[in-house]
């Protein structure tokens, strides 16, 4: 095993781990919440394993079960996105496609012009009640974030020849799928892309945090996913109780190492995908 | 591509953008299926769609309707607000909220514009490069959230005047300017151009002739420090929404999230299109440096250079 392997290996693992344990989380969310048991409320983590419980004697890692089922199809499909737009990005400036390159700067311009919680709220806006949840906003999110990713893709591309580097690779007679997919993208893009990828679905989940934050601060329903489900932002929001007195620190504190964890994922799979 | 394509792209752009968007959304209102006026007001909702869509102006087809609301916009009238303070003019609500956001912006702006002239000075001492990038990990709304329970605990969950407004203010900047990575690429982004000018040829001369690197790569990378300016400055309006929700700062950004929240598409449109008008000159100010750059590189190629060896090669 090569030493920058051996370098990332650990990181892959513990991002398989990561992922895995997401995967697990949403498919064991409940469907709906179990009935209160204000007997059992403000239970710290170690009278009410693994989490403690909330002010009406729930489980809190029920709410990390739901939150984990709201965020993870939505977040990797944001992640996919990137992925095809930044591929694209690269492969067309090795393959000098002038007018496609000139296209896409332009379109990462038009995009990138507007603040992106902007753009956001107004999709959100625009979302028939029935489609309300935060694929759409993921989706909308990484063609927002697309340019970005686009930009430093292509000029990875730039930076390793181009046109010229294509040229070279054929004169060794290597056919297009091998240098394309396999030169180009796989051993060179592929820091850059998953990075980007990696970020950008972190950066869904947070923002689903964020904006399940602010709908509860307004007591209205999260425009994110249902009402009957809760997100991790229900975590942070009777956290933010225990900050003022509240007995619910612990819920502050599960809701942050949940948050670390996201952080944690993204670095792994950035770490694990750095070039040789 | 020329010189100046990119910053007459920008300038299009620029002046595109505050007919683009009420134009997108129009489009978009109409193309979903279903009533305009049902979209926005669904039935579960709110009784006598078709009386709310005559005094919205929805009945009459897209383009009066995008014709219409543009023609009054630029007179200053957005209509009342349908949701957020019901039969309040929204224009108003706009003007009310738009000083406290563009304070919360410009006050974020300042350690952030710090940390980029301490990164282009190579004074910011790299070793604090991980703090800075673990503080960005954090997202806005977990600082924002610390901030205002701050502010609570002294003041009140209603002091909402003088003093705890102001300090909320500066708590919002502060997050603003930390959270989401802010600081980090401030530092990241300033250091990486001028260590990229640095490769040049002019000034490693600039260097061996005992010359300051800052003053010599600078007007030279003088349009890439604006065109990352302006993306500092997007990112903290983006973030703008957040925290004033989270530290009940009433600014344009939460006037846009309640608007989206209680589906009032006036307020929203008019939110969205005062944000359109502050990027379109955050992009004309950029494609305006950018051409005046490029027309005094091209009248005083030497003076660029600090009459180095690379006359034009080193503008690029």
């Amino acid at each position: 095993m090569s030493r920058s392997r051996a370098r990332r290996g650990p990181w892959l693992v513990l991002a398989g781990v990561l992922l895995l344990g997401l995967f697990v989380a949403s498919l064991m969310a409940p469907e709906f919440m179990p009935t209160p048991e204000l007997d059992r409320a403000y239970l710290p983590p170690w009278k009410a394993p693994p989490a403690g419980t909330d002010d009406r004697g729930l489980p809190l890692y029920l709410y990390g079960l739901q939150g984990a089922r709201i965020v993870l199809g939505p977040s990797l499909a944001a992640g996919g996105l990137i992925i095809g737009f930044a591929t694209v990005a690269g492969l067309v400036r090795c393959a000098g496609v002038a007018w496609l390159d000139g296209f896409i700067q332009v379109f990462g311009e038009v995009v990138g012009a507007l603040p992106r919680l902007v753009v956001i709220l107004v999709v959100a806006l625009l979302i028939p009640m029935e489609w309300k949840s935060l694929t759409p906003i993921a989706l909308a999110w990484a063609v927002l974030a697309a340019p970005g990713a686009m930009d430093e893709a292509a000029s990875t591309a730039g930076r390793l020849g181009g046109e010229r580097f294509v040229e070279a690779l054929r004169a060794h007679g290597f056919d297009a799928f091998r240098i394309y997919l396999y030169h180009v993208v796989w051993l060179n893009l592929r820091p850059v892309i998953v990075r980007q990828a990696a970020e950008v679905m972190m950066q869904v989940v947070f923002l689903e945090i964020a904006l399940s934050y602010l709908a509860l601060r307004r007591n209205e329903p999260s425009f994110t996913h249902a009402e009957n489900t809760s997100s991790w932002a229900v975590l942070l929001y009777q956290g933010y109780t225990g900050l003022l007195g509240v007995p619910l620190l612990h819920s502050l504190a599960f809701g942050l190492l949940l948050v670390a964890l996201v952080a944690l994922l993204a670095q792994a799979l950035r770490m694990g995908a750095r070039a040789r | 591509m020329s010189w100046w394509a990119r910053p007459v792209i920008r300038l299009m752009a620029a002046l595109l953008l505050p007919l683009a968007i009420p134009a997108l959304l129009t489009a978009v209102l109409w193309a979903l299926p279903g009533n305009p006026a049902e979209i926005i007001c669904p039935r579960e909702i709110c009784q006598g769609t078709e009386a709310l869509a005559r005094r919205w102006g929805l009945d009459q087809g897209p383009v009066h309707y995008y014709l219409t609301w543009l023609s009054n916009a630029a007179t200053g009238s957005f209509g009342n607000s349908w949701r957020v303070q019901q039969g309040f003019p929204v224009a108003d609500l706009i003007w009310e909220s738009l000083p406290r956001t563009a304070g919360l912006v410009l006050f974020s702006l300042v350690p952030l514009t710090l940390a980029s002239a301490l990164a282009a000075l190579d004074w910011m001492p790299r070793r604090l490069d991980p703090l800075w990038q673990l503080i960005g990990l954090v997202p806005a709304v977990i600082l924002a959230l610390f901030a205002a329970a701050q502010v609570e605990m002294n003041y009140g969950a209603q002091s909402y005047e003088g003093w705890p407004l102001m300090l909320r203010l500066l708590l919002g900047a502060t997050v603003l300017g930390f959270a989401d990575g802010a600081l980090a690429n401030a530092v990241v982004g300033t250091r990486s151009t001028f260590e990229e000018e640095l490769k040049q040829r002019y000034v490693q001369i600039a260097v061996l002739r005992g010359e300051s690197v800052f003053w010599n790569s600078l007007p030279n990378v003088l349009p890439a420090l604006v065109g990352q300016t302006r993306g500092r400055v997007l990112h903290v309006m983006s973030g703008t929404v957040v925290v004033e929700v989270v530290l009940g700062i009433p600014g344009l950004g939460e006037l846009l999230f309640d608007g989206t929240l209680l589906q009032d598409f006036g307020v929203v449109l008019a939110a969205a299109w005062a944000f359109s008008l502050l990027s379109s000159a955050l992009l004309v100010v950029q494609a305006g440096s950018e051409l005046l750059h490029g027309v005094w590189v091209r009248r005083h190629p030497t003076g660029v250079t600090a009459g180095a060896m690379e006359p034009a090669g080193a503008v690029g």
